[in-house]
């Protein structure tokens, strides 16, 4: 591909990312996703867990930061192609010459983005508030963990994406999805926990590498190799997710264009 | 080579009916369309709702794949050369769907000019230019979903024109709107003509053609009844006269019973709030309405006029009445 190709994409990712932001931030539902739920989820992590000292406090607040970036993934980029339909907005990016998965990679991004914000609440709440004293231990690689987690969970998105408009029956379940993964990606836990079964399906998930990330390096002050670990699993399964969507997004687009199923109406 | 080439076009969609016993229905949209349009030229499809006329138009921007038949824009395959087509071709749908309401107008042009690659140095200057050529010069700030129905199709236009398209597909770029803002945009488009833009415009509005179109094709259930120029296809109904018939609460049986009189060609009816239009066509021009009045005597009728023939009458022979 050429160089000016290139620089067209990442014009396009820029302003989808820029414009996308400036209609979330006047969206209800998001806000509450987003701010609200995590905000609840610490409150009464901090209220149960709170008495087991200060160190927990950072564990909550990135946990519960971690819910909102899930439900991020979840809703706001899991429908960004079904929303482009709704507003009859998706033939007139379909018929463009930018490909669709580079206008919903702009997209996800500041969806994911946005979330992080949740992560800032929790953190407020927690020192303001609750009057804890919060510090990151390790806070370049935990900058360095949330970029990695920030580009995983935008490939898990385009999959999420494609996956809901080529089988709604799929997105039915939407909701059900989003509490399994707090508990499969040890957001307020440790998955140790949990049946040994479901530790091939943490595996899977970005969101459980990004968490193990956050939480050892705002918790404690790891080696480059114990972070390391989390990072190279992020980066396999953003490869995976990016291969896969790929392959779903010419998929979805070819069957959209034969069904009829472009407009929405 | 024409810029538009359609042969033996076909698109049949498939749907689900019944609920236990679920059966495939197929539904022809459109069956076989031929049709060539020329380098500049302001092509028109006319046609009643549900002839075809934007299928056709979703076929050839790339958006529909056909059933059967080929089409191709300037010489690319629409099927197989999807991408080539799509940076030199622009177009709209009719209504107020399709832009991002929570953003202004400026900022739905930077957006989708930046989709059609458009240098971001030549979109800040041609923003304006747009927003001047489709009168929203000092609108362009505010948020779209505070636009007036005219105003969210005039930014249409704007946006389908971001990178200079060589051909534009326009689909009932007038519907819905109210009089003032459909000249305004019949007056957009005019001036595209004369910048030597190939248009194809899809409208059910005759005049709207008659005004505006080179060639115009007649579409019904997906097939062309009749392609030439207005004037051409005004020659249809040459031979006849209009007897436009005010009449308020007009059955149906006496509407048939009118249909089925010798000396008359169609007859179509046309709501008008309180009242109806019947609008009869017949060789006998005036002399028929000494012979139609009997018909409408259980009918409350107000003015009755005699006029000559228009597209419209051409469209409603040709259509067989539907309209």
């Amino acid at each position: 591909m050429k160089l000016g190709m290139w620089k067209a994409y990442i014009h396009v990712i820029r302003l989808a990312f820029i414009f996308t932001l400036k209609q979330a931030m006047t969206d209800a539902f998001v806000l509450f996703g987003i701010f609200v739920q995590p905000l609840i989820i610490a409150i009464m992590a901090l209220f149960v867990l709170g008495d087991q000292g200060d160190e927990i406090a950072i564990f909550i607040v990135v946990g519960s930061g971690l819910t909102g970036l899930w439900d991020s993934v979840l809703f706001q980029s899991g429908s960004s192609i079904t929303r482009e339909r709704w507003t009859g907005t998706l033939e007139a990016l379909v018929g463009m010459p930018t490909p669709l998965g580079v206008i919903v990679f702009g997209k996800n991004l500041a969806f994911v983005t946005q979330a992080l914000s949740s992560m800032v609440v929790s953190y407020a709440l927690a020192s303001i508030i609750f009057g804890y004293p919060l510090h990151v231990e390790s806070p370049v690689l935990f900058i360095l963990s949330i970029i990695m987690t920030v580009i995983s969970l935008v490939c898990l998105g385009l999959v999420l994406a494609t996956l809901f408009v080529l089988n709604p029956d799929v997105q039915r379940w939407q909701n059900g999805l989003e509490f399994p993964v707090f508990i499969l990606a040890g957001f307020l836990f440790p998955i140790a926990i949990l049946p040994q079964w479901t530790t091939p399906f943490s595996y899977m998930l970005a969101p459980y590498w990004a968490a193990v990330a956050l939480h050892i390096s705002s918790s404690t002050n790891p080696g480059i190799l114990e972070v390391g670990l989390p990072w190279i699993m992020m980066g396999l399964l953003s490869v995976a997710y990016l291969v896969i969507a790929f392959w779903l997004f010419k998929k979805m687009l070819f069957k959209a264009r034969v069904d009829a199923t472009l407009s929405g109406q | 080579m024409n810029t538009i080439e359609v042969r033996d076009l076909r698109r049949i969609y498939k749907t689900t009916v019944g609920v236990v016993r679920r059966k495939i229905k197929e539904v022809v949209a459109v069956d076989g369309i031929t049709f060539d349009v020329n380098r500049g030229e302001l092509f028109g499809l006319l046609g009643p709702n549900g002839a075809g006329k934007t299928t056709m138009i979703k076929m050839l921007t790339t958006l529909l794949i056909p059933t059967d038949g080929t089409a191709k824009i300037l010489g690319y395959d629409v099927v197989d050369q999807a991408n080539e087509i799509r940076s030199r071709i622009g177009f709209i749908f009719g209504g107020e769907r399709g832009l991002y309401w929570r953003l202004s107008g400026i900022d739905n042009l930077r957006y989708f000019a930046s989709l059609y690659h458009v240098d971001p140095e030549v979109t800040m200057k041609r923003i304006p230019q747009l927003l001047e050529l489709v009168g929203l010069s000092d609108r362009g700030e505010e948020k779209v979903e505070g636009y007036s129905r005219g105003m969210k199709q005039r930014l249409h236009i704007a946006r389908t024109l971001l990178h200079d398209p060589e051909i534009l597909f326009l689909d009932e770029p007038t519907m819905g709107l109210d009089p003032v803002g459909g000249r305004e945009i019949r007056q957009v488009i005019r001036n595209l003509q004369s910048e030597m833009k190939t248009i194809l415009l899809t409208t059910h509005y005759m005049f709207e053609a008659d005004v505006l179109c080179e060639r115009v094709a007649v579409i019904d259930l997906g097939r062309i009844v009749a392609l030439d120029t207005p004037e051409a296809l005004k020659q249809v109904v040459s031979d006849l006269s209009v007897i436009e018939i005010e009449v308020y609460g007009v059955p149906e049986e006496i509407v048939n019973q009118i249909r089925n009189l010798p000396f008359v060609d169609t007859v179509s009816v046309e709501d008008m709030d309180q009242k109806q239009m019947l609008l009869v066509h017949s060789e006998m021009g005036s002399e028929a309405v000494p012979s139609l009045l009997p018909s409408l005597e259980s009918v409350r009728v107000g003015k009755v006029t005699v006029r000559e023939p228009t597209l419209e009458d051409a469209y409603v022979r040709l259509v067989g009445g539907k309209v």
